[in-house]
This record gives structure tokens, sequence and C-alpha cells, in this order.
């Protein structure tokens, strides 16, 4: 196995609310991911996918733990982190007045491509997300698939080694959300590491190399797909899925 | 992590790009008022002449009563032939005098703008005698009395009185008042100079003396005055104006469209986000205020505007820049606080309410140049926009000194920093990142949430005070405001918080035995104190003017002397020691000392206390003797102490007062010694030091993510 490209270790995100008083989002979350990998995390909606995710983005500041993202932790080298990293989420918008080919040429520059390079990256881009026809327009014109296509030509157009994808295919209708999955999967072809978040059973079963589940902030069993069915006798992930958090509840 | 200049500019550019593009922001902002000020000056100036027109071409209509009154009708016609003699002018007197059977009547359904009563001196004098017995006998004489009154008592017999009745809240009757006033004073003048003359005494007024008036201000003095007093103000309005435009959407805005998620995990650092986002606001607000006030230049320079004289040698090319120069901190400053306040909103809306209490707080400071007297060589010089504000009144009247404008400028730059690192914090704020995300402290409750929030009870309390002190309890009894303020205001203020976030009285009001030798440290303490303050500013005064009425201030009782000593003591030294202290020493106190530096909570402590006593020559003791009172209670880890030392400190005050010893006035060893005594207290304080619940010693926790 190549060197993990992230490392994540008893992460832990304590939130306070009104009605249940202390919450812990993440609950000691620990995980390795690798080049050339999609490592799902499996989870119903609040069970901390998206917390553990904006911890390693260093939006969130966790409450305990460690977490590093190509040797960089992100408690101490924030701006390294998210140099490495690209990251994309139903949350993460574009700027309506900006044309494609500013947005692209905007978070390149603020990630730090090399400036000399960045219009042939900029075109390269361009080319691969097939997005030529309207790469002047302002993205407040463009349609929702066209927008899609920017947003993760934005994510990539630094050329992270490190992509997180935080329930990517949410809002999107089937042919989007295919085009999304082959989109991720070509990534991880080219070697980029890929986080990826999803409560869609059928995705992370397609997609995923790893796949971690998540209930109550805590990972209940980590393993390919092969290994998560011998460890359950289960053969769908869905019924694998089940099967871990009712023992988590149980327990 | 250092700021990357290259990171600031990528961003900046690309954000004014999209305020550039944004047509609706930029018409609202910068074509709507350029538009709608001529049509605006032009509209209420056409509205005003026809206006004047109107008053002038229609007579005033005058009803004349009394016993007098065919006296009156004499003056009135001579009045008439006098100013007919004089050459027409368009503005020229007109009146009629119309009858009435009930003149006052008349006046206030409209009929006439002018009632004229004209009675005989004795008639006068017994009118208002039976006015003054009318009057309740507990009620205390007016020390001003009314004209009619002391035309009354003046007037020889035989002369008519005549008093001009209007009414001031109708622009025609208070015109036609105060020209027929004129008129008649001048004909009354005429006809004493024509009966001296008859009676061989042709004495004109030049032959008595000659009397005139003139100044050594030049005119471009005068009217640099004038444009200094109203010129932060106006800048100020176009600066929060132009820069809200952009604020609200920058940040608050982001949030709610999403895309700073999108920033926030890029590359760019949270300081190059906010530097951006701030030149950017910083940008837009600069030009906006330029456009306008070249806007308005244009139209001074083509007459629509009417300027005085001297305008021209007011504003000259050196001074118009320096003037720019002085700006640039005030804008810097309120830039950083529109977008610490978009910063803090959640949404756009949110931002948007957010600032309309920006706006109003703003315009405070910059009203510091009507205040009279005024100079930059005092404490105002410390005080952020107001600074700015009197330097740029003295530069335009040409009487300043440099060094106190690099002061004033310095200020208020140290301002806008501090306001820039507190808005790059609001980035670094989980719950104002993300609305989703729910605040440890917001849901914590308890001593935390009470620090956050406890400036703002204080507020709410300041604010019912004021409004009661303003209005509320004129005339009533002073006792029952003491009673008010302290017991329902302090008390239930207190109350309402321990029960609020959950508090132990004990702990949260200090309610624990000092080291006994606190007490001798209070006791010797609370005189030196009071003394020292007053040496204190004394010498200070010697840099920065103090006005004489603060150093009186220290030793003023506020109470008049018909109440009883003891009650004095009761209501001015017994009570404040004890519910001020609880509110002050005790809450407010345990709140701050959790978020802030134990010399940075005196400081707050003292300066809000200052606030709490509603009159400007009275801040400055209070605040000193606030922060004295915070650092008692810190250092013996007690309230108890605080409140006997605040008792006596009062008590002091009101012996003085009532022993007509000025502690303003006393030799200066007085003083020397009392700053020693005080010394060697704090000594005694220190030394035997308890140690206050909660209070941080070391640095703040930063609450980022460590960028």
């Amino acid at each position: 196995m190549s060197q993990s490209t992230v490392v994540v270790s008893d992460l832990v995100k304590v939130f306070f609310d009104e009605a249940r008083g202390e919450v812990r989002a993440v609950d000691g979350i620990g995980f390795e991911c690798h080049p050339g990998e999609i490592f799902g995390l499996l989870g119903a909606n609040g069970a901390g996918k998206t917390t553990t995710l904006r911890m390693l983005a260093t939006i969130l500041q966790p409450t305990s733990g460690r977490a590093s993202l190509m040797g960089h932790e992100v408690g101490t080298e924030p701006e390294d982190v998210r140099r490495n990293l690209g990251f994309y989420s139903a949350s993460t918008a574009l700027y309506p007045r900006l044309s494609a080919r500013e947005t692209l040429e905007f978070f390149a520059r603020i990630n730090g491509y090399p400036e000399d390079r960045l219009a042939a990256r900029v075109a390269a881009v361009v080319e691969r997300f097939g997005i030529g026809e309207y790469v002047q327009a302002r993205v407040e014109k463009l349609s929702q698939g066209m927008k899609q296509k920017v947003s993760i030509a934005r994510t990539v157009v630094h050329d992270p080694p490190v992509l997180v994808f935080d329930e990517p295919t949410v809002g999107l209708d089937v042919l989007n959300a295919i085009e999304m999955q082959k989109v991720i999967g070509e990534f991880r072809d080219e070697g980029k590491t890929i986080i990826f978040s999803t409560h869609i059973m059928s995705e992370a079963e397609k997609l995923c190399d790893r796949i971690a589940i998540i209930h109550r902030g805590r990972i209940h069993a980590c393993g390919t797909l092969a290994s998560l069915r011998e460890a359950t006798g289960c053969h769908y992930l869905e019924d694998i899925f089940v099967h871990y958090v009712r023992r988590a509840e149980a327990a | 992590m250092n700021a990357r200049w290259p990171v600031i500019r990528t961003l900046f550019s690309y954000e004014l790009r999209q305020v550039l593009r944004d047509r609706r922001t930029l018409f609202m902002s910068i074509v709507l008022p350029l538009l709608f000020m001529p049509i605006m000056l032009f509209g209420s100036r056409k509205v005003e002449q026809v206006r004047e027109r109107k008053l002038e071409e229609t007579p005033f209509t005058v009803a004349v009563t009394g016993s007098q009154a065919e006296a009156a009708r004499g003056l009135l016609e001579a009045t008439r032939a006098r100013v007919a003699r004089q050459q027409p002018r368009p503005d020229q007197l007109r009146f009629a005098l119309v009858p009435k059977d009930d003149p006052l009547q008349a006046l206030n359904t409209g009929e006439v703008d002018l009632v004229i009563e004209a009675v005989t001196a004795a008639e006068a004098r017994e009118t208002a005698e039976k006015a003054r017995k009318a009057k309740e006998p507990t009620e205390p004489e007016s020390p001003e009395r009314t004209e009619k009154e002391l035309a009354a008592d003046l007037i020889e017999d035989g002369a008519p009185v005549i008093v001009l009745v209007g009414r001031e809240d109708q622009e025609r009757s208070r015109r036609a008042g105060e020209r027929l006033l004129d008129a008649l004073r001048e004909t009354r003048r005429e006809a004493r100079g024509e009966l001296l003359a008859r009676h061989g005494f042709p004495v004109t007024m030049d032959r008595v003396a000659t009397v005139a008036e003139s100044s050594l201000a030049s005119a471009g003095q005068v009217a640099g005055l004038t444009l200094g007093r109203t010129l932060t103000l106006l800048l100020l309005l176009f600066i929060l104006s132009g820069g809200s435009v952009v604020a609200t959407d920058t940040l608050a805005g982001e949030k709610e469209r999403g895309t700073l998620e999108t920033l926030l995990t890029s590359a760019a650092g949270r300081g190059e986000i906010v530097a951006a986002k701030f030149l950017l606001i910083l940008s837009v607000a600069i030009a906006i205020t330029v456009i306008q006030a070249a806007n308005l230049l244009l139209y001074v320079g083509f007459k629509i505007i009417p300027t005085s004289a001297g305008f021209a040698a007011a504003v000259t090319g050196p001074i118009a820049a320096l003037v720019l120069l002085l700006f640039l901190p005030v804008a810097a400053l309120f830039s950083g606080v529109l977008l610490l306040v978009s910063g803090r909103a959640k949404t756009y809306k949110e931002a948007q309410m957010l600032f309309f209490p920006v706006f109003l707080l703003g315009m405070v400071p910059a009203v510091a140049p009507f205040l009279p007297g005024l100079r930059l060589r005092s404490a105002i010089v410390a005080m952020p926009v107001a600074n700015i504000a009197v330097a740029v009144k003295e530069v335009l009247t040409g009487t300043f000194d440099w060094p106190m404008l690099a002061l004033a400028f310095l200020v208020t730059s140290g301002a806008a920093a501090w306001v820039l690192v507190l808005a790059a914090r609001t980035l670094s704020t989980e719950r104002l990142i993300t609305a989703s995300d729910a605040d440890a402290i917001e849901h914590q409750g308890g001593a935390p949430l009470l620090g956050r929030q406890v400036l703002r009870w204080f507020a709410v309390v300041w604010a019912l005070i004021l409004v009661l002190s303003t209005q509320g309890v004129e005339g009533a009894d002073l006792r029952l405001q003491v009673l008010l303020n302290l017991v329902v205001f302090f008390g239930g203020a207190t109350l309402l918080m321990l029960r609020r976030y959950h508090l132990d009285a004990r702990q949260a009001l200090a309610l624990r035995a000092p080291h006994p030798a606190a007490w001798v440290a209070t006791v010797l303490g609370a005189p030196a104190a009071l003394l020292s303050g007053i040496g204190l500013f004394m010498a200070a005064n010697h840099i920065f003017p103090v006005p004489p009425k603060v150093l009186e201030a220290f030793g003023q009782a506020l109470m008049p002397d018909t109440i009883p000593f003891w009650q004095m003591v009761l209501f001015l030294c017994v009570m404040p020691g004890i519910f001020e202290e609880l509110a002050f020493r005790g809450v407010l106190l345990h709140g701050l000392t959790r978020r802030h530096h134990p010399v940075l909570v005196a400081l707050i402590v003292g300066a809000v206390f200052g606030l709490f006593h509603v009159s400007l020559f009275r801040l400055v003791p209070t605040a000193y003797l606030g922060v004295v009172l915070a650092a008692v209670t810190m250092l013996t880890g007690s309230i108890f102490p605080a409140m006997v030392w605040h008792a006596l400190n009062n008590l002091l005050g009101l012996g003085a007062a009532e022993l007509n010893i000025s502690l303003a006035e006393l030799p200066w060893t007085y003083y020397a010694t009392a700053g020693l005594v005080l010394a060697l207290c704090f000594y005694i304080l220190w030394r035997t030091r308890r140690p206050y619940p909660g209070l941080r010693t070391g640095p703040r926790p930063g609450p980022g993510s460590g960028e």
C-alpha cells in the first residue's frame, strides 16, 4: 500500500445544542486514505460526515484529535492543507457575477497555482469538462448542469492531490449524478486521493474502494466492500449498513 | 502566517470586478444619488422661494384689543406710514387690521396672524400680580419672568403697554410677530427722537456713541468654521452609505449564497480574505465619497448651493489634501466596522438591520465640532472619529497644531486596526461562518454566556435610566429617582442576570470575606483615592485642559439641601455603596473577568460606571472611581471592601459640600500625600490579595483556526 495522504486519528468535535446539551458530532474518528483510492464515508444525515470533512478542510476546528493532509496538520498549517485540497459540496457555491473562465482563474490563483502555467491549466480544465461553449458566460446565466461542471472544474483547477466530495449528487438529476460519479472515478484513476461522503448506498457501492460506516459520530466498520460482506454475511451494502447501525444502537 | 500581498490583490481585484458588474448596486449607490441631488436641491429651493414669495405678498392680519387699543392702532398706522415712506421693496412689511370680537380665539383658529394687546401700565401690573397669585403656593417662583411682567414693572404710567400675542408653532404668525415687533420698535425710536427734538434735545444715537462690531477672523476662517463643523458629518454619511452597499454583500451576502464556504476552503488565509474585503469596502466608500463630494462641489460652483464668501479661501489645495488625509483613518475605521457587522450577520437581511444602529452611533462622535470651545488639545484627542472631526474644524479655521493632528490620526488609525482584528476573528468564529453550527458558549449558558451578553444588559439599563432622567421624573422627588435607579434598575437587573444565567450569587457577586488588612486599606484608600484623583486630573490639566467642572464634580453633592442630612447619607452613600456595587463590581465584573485581562476589565467597568452617571462632567471622576473599585474587588476577591470604599467616597464628597470645602482648591501637598497613601493601600491589597474566581491572567485563548 502507498503512503497515506490523509491521516485522521481520534478526531472529536463537540457542539452544544440547547435541547440536547453537549453533542459529540464527531466522537473519536480515525482513518487513513491513499493515492488512487476513493474512501467512502457512508452514514445517515447527521452521522458526522460533513463535520469530519469540514474539519479536514479547516473550516471547523477539532475539539481534540489530529488530522493531516499531505503531511500538513489541519490545526497548525491550515493554508498548506487547503492548497493540497479540492473541496466540493452542495453548499460550496460559485460567484454569480464571474464568468466560468474568471472563476477558474480566480481559484487557481488564490490556491497558489503558478502564474506562468495558469492559462494552459485553465484551458486544459475547460477542455476536459467540456465547458468551452459557455466559458465566457457569467455563472448566474448558466443552467444547473453547467454550474455543476464549472464547480467540479473549480475544485480541481489547482490540481490538488486530495479531493473531498461531500454528498456531491444531492439535488442533481439522474444524468448529472451519473456524470458526477464518472468524473470522480476518473480522478481516482489519475491517482488522486478521494474522500467521498454519501448516504446513498448504491453510490458508495459503485464508487468506493473502501467504505467507512459512520453512525453518531463514530466509525463502526471500515474496509472494502468484500471485507464488509465477509464480516457481516450480508451481500448488499444496505444490509451491511443496517447491520452495523443496529449493532451500534444495541451497544 | 503572514499575509501574502498577491493573494490579497487577487481577491480584491475579483471582488471589485463583481461589484462593478452589479448594476443594481451601482445604480443605487452612485447613479441615484447623483440624479437625486439636483432634483432634490432644485425642488426644495423652488418650494422655499414660492413659500417665501407667498408669505411676503400676503399681508399679515392683525387684531387689536385692550383698553389702549386706540393708542396701539395709532402706533400701527404710524408704522405703516413710516414703512410706506421708505423705498418700496418686495419684502416690505404689509399688514391689515382686522376687527374681531374675540381676538385670541381668532388667533387660535387662524383667522388672524397676530393679536396686539394694548393696556395701561396699571392694568398690566394687575394682570401680572393676579397671574403670580394664581400659581400654586408650593410651586417655586420661576426665576425667569415673562416679558409682560417685566414691562409692567418698568413702564411709566400713561404710556400704553403693547404686547404682541402670536403662535410660535405657525410660520406666518411667528414671522408676523418678529417683523411687526422690529417695525414697532423702530417707530418708537423715531417717535422718541422727535419728542426729544421738540423739547430741545436733538440727540441722535451716534452722538452718544457709535457701536459697531468687527472680527479678526478672515472670511475664510469664518467659512472654515461652518464647513469644519459639518464636513465630518456629511462625509461620514457618504462613507457609511457607500460602504454599506458592498459591506452587506461582501460577507453576509456571501454566507447566504454559500460562496464564503467555497472561499474558506481555498488556500487564501482568513486574514487575507478580511484584508481584501476591507480594501474593497474602503475603496468603494472612498470612491463614492469622492464622487458625491465632487457632485456637491459642482453645485457649489454653479451656485445652486449657496456658500459663504470665504469658502474658496477656506478650502485651498493643501488644506483640502490635509483634510482628505485626516479622513482616511475615519474611512478605514468605518469600513472595518461595516465589515465586522457584515461578518457577524448570518444573512443579508440581518446585516441590513444591524447597519441602522451603526449609522446612528457613527454619527454621534461626528457632532463633536458643534460642542462650544472644544479644542483638539484636550481629552477629545483620545476619542476616535470625534478627534478627527475636531481636527478638521481646526484645520479649516487655520488654528491647528501638528502634534495633536498626528496624535488624532494615530488614535483613529489604531481604532481602525483593532476593528480589523475583530473582523478577522469573526471569520474564525464557527457559529458565524455557518448558520447550521451551534455555538458552544451560546448553549452552554452560565457565566461564559453572561460574559458575552453582560454589556448588552447594561446598555439596556443605561438606556432606561437615560430616558427616565431626561423626562420621567422632572419635578419629582429625587429620593424617588435614586430609589428607582438603585433598587429597581440596578437591583432588578442584578437579580435578573443571576436568574437568567443560573449564577451562584455568592460567587457571581463575590460575597466573601476579604483579608482583614483590606479593611485598613479601604478606610485609608477611600479619601486618598478621592484626593489623588483630583490631583491627577489637575496634573493632566497642564497637558490636556480639563474643564473645571470635572474637578468640581469630584466632590459634588447632587441632592438639594432641603433633604435631611441622614437621608442624604442613606440615599447618596449607603444605597449606592450596596446596589451600584452589586451591579458594577458584582455581575458586570464577574461577566467580564472570563473574557478580558484584569486591566482591561477594570477599564471597562470604570467606563461603564462613568457612562451611567449621565453627566458629561461627572463621567471622568466616576469612571476613575469605577476603575479603582474594580481593582479593589479583583485584588480582595470580595465585593465588601468596594461597597465600603464607595460609600466612604460619597460621604466625603457630601461632607465637603456640606462644609463648603472645595476639594479642588487644596494645597498640592494634600494631593501628593493622598497619592502616596493610595499607593500604600494598593500595596497592602496586593500583598494580602485573595484570588478573584475565574480571573484571567494569561493571554486570551484563540478562537480561530490558528491562522
